[in-house]
């Protein structure tokens, strides 16, 4: 992979996935290398003009505001996602149910009830939204405006582990930023997706 | 007798006052600077190097995230120019909005660097 390329990967890593966004600054980025390239300076000394990749992102993404939702918005998307998944366990353990016995369609649905509990975790490290999320245009970050790390999402789901999901919940009705306490503690916000902005 | 220990330490403070100076003035800059006309990122970049002799100089890590915040706030208008080979080039400059806030934001600074001159140039007064 050419230096230049490695380097662009290196700052869109550091953005949220959207794709408009990741394009935007990928080709800019490239441009203003270019730019520099044809006025007869090498590759390296347009990096070196550029900085460090992750301050560079960090940068581009202060532009991007963060706009805080309310809290009935993000209580809606949780229940979205509590209905979306009944939706989907729901016709399988009736089906266990049915076609075997009833005390085994309550193991099924208790095993994915369980597995359930790890979906925000994982789609919001992937996606930065769960489906809930996603329908009323909401989307995690880090206070920067970052994509969140692996470690952070854990972080958030949490007080659903340690059973303190309803105290840390309250937390967002009087915090500034409308954060939960492990939100803080992870240091992510829950904002409003970009292609909402006016 | 001179600490040298706090010499850097005042040094990087110093610095840091620069930095936030640069950084509140960089919008007023980029927007007076594309008063003149439409132009490229590396345009910007030297003609700033050029018109203040290399007092005032960035480096392409802090002007281009300002323009991108510009143009995100409508401020500047961008045009994409592809050639017939090689990479498209984006060309910036102002939208009436960003004439608008140009006139504000120099008006604002004007303001502020009369009333520092002023003040800087009274004597303490004893009591």
């Amino acid at each position: 992979m050419s230096l230049e390329q490695s380097y662009i990967d290196r700052v869109i890593a550091r953005l949220p996935r959207e794709a408009t966004l990741r394009e935007q600054v990928a080709m800019e980025v490239r441009s203003h290398i270019a730019e520099r390239v044809e006025h007869g300076q090498s590759v390296e000394q347009a990096l070196q003009q550029l900085g460090d990749p992750v301050t560079l992102a960090e940068s581009y993404l202060a532009a991007v505001p963060l706009i805080p939702v309310s809290f009935g918005r993000r209580a809606a998307a949780k229940l979205l996602d509590a209905l979306a998944y009944v939706a989907v366990c729901a016709p399988i353990v009736g089906l266990v149910s049915y076609r075997f016995q009833f005390v085994f369609g309550m193991l099924v649905g208790g095993v994915l009830l369980a597995l359930g509990a790890f979906y925000p975790l994982f789609a919001e490290y992937r996606y930065g939204k769960t489906l809930g999320k996603h329908w009323l245009g909401l989307r995690v970050v880090r206070e920067s405006g970052g994509r969140i790390s692996f470690g952070q999402s854990v972080v958030r789901q949490l007080p659903l582990f340690l059973e303190v999901f309803w105290i840390d919940v309250l937390f967002a009705l009087f915090t500034e930023k409308h954060q939960r306490a492990f939100e803080i503690l992870s240091k992510t916000r829950v904002v409003l997706a970009m292609e909402n902005h006016s | 007798m001179v600490d040298m220990a706090s010499v850097p330490a005042q040094d990087d403070n110093r610095r840091g006052i620069e930095r936030e100076l640069k950084r509140g003035s960089l919008e007023l800059i980029v927007l007076h600077l594309l008063s003149q006309g439409e132009a490229y990122g590396y345009e910007i970049v030297t003609t700033l190097t050029e018109r203040t002799n290399g007092s005032l100089e960035v480096t392409d890590g802090t002007l281009y995230p300002v323009l991108y915040r510009l143009e995100r706030a409508g401020f500047v208008a961008v045009r994409w120019e592809t050639p017939q080979r090689g990479v498209p080039r984006k060309y910036y400059r102002l939208t009436h909005a960003g004439e608008a806030e140009l006139a504000r934001l120099t008006h604002e600074w004007n303001t502020f660097a009369r009333a520092m001159a002023q003040l800087l140039r009274q004597q303490p007064e004893r009591t």
